[in-house]
């Protein structure tokens, strides 16, 4: 028991277990994480099994992996306090009388002969100190003077300020992994939705999608209204990167779903053999629309939103996304059909139209509206306070260990013959060659005394 | 004066600081060195105000595509390589520096890189685009000087053991300690503005702080690379060649974090 206590004190086992840590989650950066087995038989053949056994495939969620977070916490845990308690002793409750040699053995250290009293000299030396900021405590033991000076002692305590809060993010981590709550909502406008885990009832007033003149997507804004008891109790709008947080629940604009079941499209009619002529109709799909002053109906029959031809030859969509929108188009007039064909949005060059007779008509696909659903992903994270809590502390740390200088100071004063003699040593937690120059400073002050 | 020439201009004159700066290296007079930092501080001048033009352009913090970044990336870089210098004088170190912006801002003027300003998607739409990037940017462009300080000290030791005393060149452990010094700066910058301020914008974006998203990893492990360095530095004392080591493969861990996931791996984080 005692050696496995010893075996987590060691540092040698924090930097086995980080290059551990760091190889196995590289490692799951190049398998593609939680596919189905199917694709990786497809993408690994035989070594797919291994992977799947070793949980490679689930990786950052296999036991192997939370093995390894937990011992790396759990030496973190005890290296931070096996260390603490010496520390804390040293720090809150020094040792004041001390050995000569003690001083001596320090790298940063000065003996002095002052030709001054013991009093004299401690008062000005207390003086000096006092103005550098020094926090000075004293005692006297057999003639001899002991002074301890310090300042920004916090410095000592930086690095275990960053340990708690690595360990109070991997709590957070827990709590958000047990306690977390995840819910995709997929609206309409006007529809209400029951969250029950909430106790709340969401309903979706508005839903729109602005584009930047490229037409790309700009931004998705869904004004939703919090009811409780068929009460609205807050109403706002939200849009990605601007959730709206209520008691815990948190809700974010996710992203659109398309409703193809009832599309419109918008169509243009030209004709080669006159540039003049244009016609824009618009019609839903299974509708017929007879065109002015022509002798002619356009229906479109068939329309996808991504647009593609399968392994089996169908035509089919490959998403719901509009990615390839297409439109099947037919031509008629009087009860004969003339044309037919597919009329492609974003490649009007690959619109295929057969016609029949003698017709110059030219068809573009310019628009098409449908219904959008949008999707609301409602979250509760109970880790997440712990998350920023950890990361402001670990923040405090880092600033404590590299910039926060603990300087100490230790001197012994003794009275001989009406003179002083003065041994003092220093210890500073970083920057010590400013730490010396500060030392070098005071011990010259003081031989200014004689 | 648009964007793109003030972009040639300071290349150019970076150029220039790299070319008075190999000089130096080959002539050993200080002064071509101190003509080639003033080259590289007017450079860093032009090139802050193309990085000011491109913002006002496209109306977004200028890093949302490869020649973006790379163009912010070297601009970091200048302005650590400054601050380092200007604080440690190692003129010695300035003609390898030089040269990493060099290949940086050569890579971003490369035909491969699309240098058109794109729209931002709704995800990128945050004042946590600045915090985010800039902050990490500026870190890693500290590991860089970390890096180019590390391999100088594995070359100094090696001299060093050979009893060669060079006049003019910095002493291995002054090299060694300024290497210590950059990835002081560098780790809390990394791990405030890659780690933190990345948790905190995927809080707000995506919903959930962490995804295990290839980027996000990388950027973990290669903050696990300089915990290792410290670690073994501060509790185990293991200076000199072994901290040059771990510093070097931070600064590769970092250059995959930034390069190899945008080109090998997708996830979360594929903008472009």
């Amino acid at each position: 028991m005692k050696s496995i206590f010893n075996l987590f004190t060691s540092v040698k086992l924090t930097i086995v277990l980080l290059i551990f840590f760091a190889l196995s989650s590289g490692l799951g950066t190049f398998i593609p994480q939680q596919r189905s087995p199917d694709e990786y038989v497809a993408r690994f053949g035989q070594l797919a099994n291994v992977l799947i056994g070793l949980q490679l495939t689930k990786l950052y969620q296999s036991l192997w992996f939370i093995v390894l977070l937990c011992l790396l916490a759990l030496n973190i845990i005890i290296c931070t306090l096996n260390r603490l308690s010496p520390k804390f002793k040293k720090v809150f409750r020094p040792r004041l009388i001390i050995k000569t040699k003690e001083l001596v053995a320090l790298k940063i250290m000065t003996k002095l002969k002052i030709n001054k009293s013991l009093d004299t000299t401690k008062k000005e030396l207390k003086r000096e100190l006092s103005s550098r900021h020094y926090r000075i405590k004293e005692t006297e033991k057999e003639k001899k003077a002991f002074l301890l000076a310090r300042k920004k002692i916090l410095g000592w305590f930086g690095a275990d300020v960053v340990h708690l809060g690595i360990i109070i993010i991997l709590v957070g981590g827990i709590i958000s992994g047990l306690g977390g709550f995840k819910k995709n909502l997929t609206f309409s406008e006007g529809e209400v939705l029951d969250i029950p885990e909430a106790g709340i009832k969401l309903r979706l007033d508005k839903f729109e999608t602005e584009y930047y003149p490229n037409s790309s997507v700009k931004d998705w804004k869904s004004t939703l209204t919090i009811l409780k008891k068929d009460k609205s109790v807050l109403s706002r709008v939200i849009e990605v990167n601007h959730p709206l947080s209520y008691k815990g629940f948190v809700f974010y604009q996710s992203s659109v779903e398309w409703d193809w079941t009832n599309p419109s499209v918008e169509i243009w009619i030209k004709k080669s053999k006159n540039p003049s002529f244009l016609r824009k109709i618009k019609l839903k799909v299974g509708e017929k629309v007879r065109l002015e002053y022509e002798n002619t109906q356009i229906a479109v029959l068939y329309f996808f939103p991504d647009f593609v031809i399968n392994e089996r030859n169908e035509i089919t969509t490959r998403s719901l996304q509009p990615n390839n929108p297409a439109a099947f188009i037919e031509g008629w007039q009087a009860d004969e059909k003339i044309l037919s064909g597919w009329i492609f949005a974003r490649f009007p060059d690959y619109s295929r139209i057969h016609s029949n007779k003698e017709t110059d008509f030219s068809f573009e696909l310019k628009d098409f509206k449908t219904d959008q659903f949008s999707v609301i992903q409602v979250r509760k994270d109970p880790g997440a306070n712990f998350i920023w809590a950890g990361c402001a502390l670990l923040m405090l740390g880092l600033f404590l260990a590299f910039y926060w200088s603990s300087r100490e100071i230790k001197v012994i004063l003794e009275e001989m013959f009406g003179k002083t003699e003065i041994t003092a040593g220093g210890v500073a937690s970083k920057n010590k060659d400013a730490f010396q120059v500060e030392f070098k400073k005071i011990a010259a002050n003081l031989r200014r005394l004689n | 004066m648009n964007e793109s020439i003030l972009f040639q201009i300071a290349f150019i004159l970076y150029v220039i600081s790299a070319i008075l700066y190999f000089s130096f290296l080959f002539s050993k007079k200080e002064n071509t060195a101190g003509i080639g930092f003033k080259f590289a501080f007017v450079g860093l001048l032009f090139h802050t105000i193309a990085l000011i033009l491109r913002t006002i352009e496209c109306g977004h913090a200028p890093f949302t595509n490869m020649y973006e970044s790379l163009s912010f990336l070297s601009w970091a870089s200048i302005l650590a390589y400054i601050i380092i210098e200007a604080k440690y004088k190692i003129l010695k170190a300035g003609p390898y520096f030089i040269l990493i912006v060099i290949a940086l801002m050569a890579l971003a003027s490369s035909p491969l890189m699309p240098k058109e300003a794109t729209p931002l998607v709704p995800a990128l739409q945050s004042y946590w685009l600045w915090l985010h990037v800039s902050v990490t940017l500026l870190g890693e462009a500290f590991f860089a000087m970390a890096f180019i300080t590390s391999i100088m000290y594995l070359r100094a030791d090696l001299r060093e053991k050979k009893n060669k005393v060079v006049k003019s060149s910095p002493s291995s452990e002054k090299l060694d300690s300024i290497s210590y010094r950059c990835i002081a700066i560098g780790f809390p910058l990394f791990t405030l503005g890659g780690l933190i301020f990345g948790m905190i914008w995927a809080y707000k974006a995506w919903g959930r702080y962490w995804s295990w998203d290839p980027k996000e990893t990388w950027s973990l492990i290669t903050w696990f690379v300089f915990a290792l360095y410290l670690h073994t530095r501060i509790v185990m004392g293991w200076k000199g060649r072994l901290s040059a080591y771990i510093a070097a493969i931070g600064f590769l861990a970092a250059l995959f974090t930034y390069f190899g996931v945008n080109y090998l791996l997708a996830g979360l984080h594929s903008y472009g």
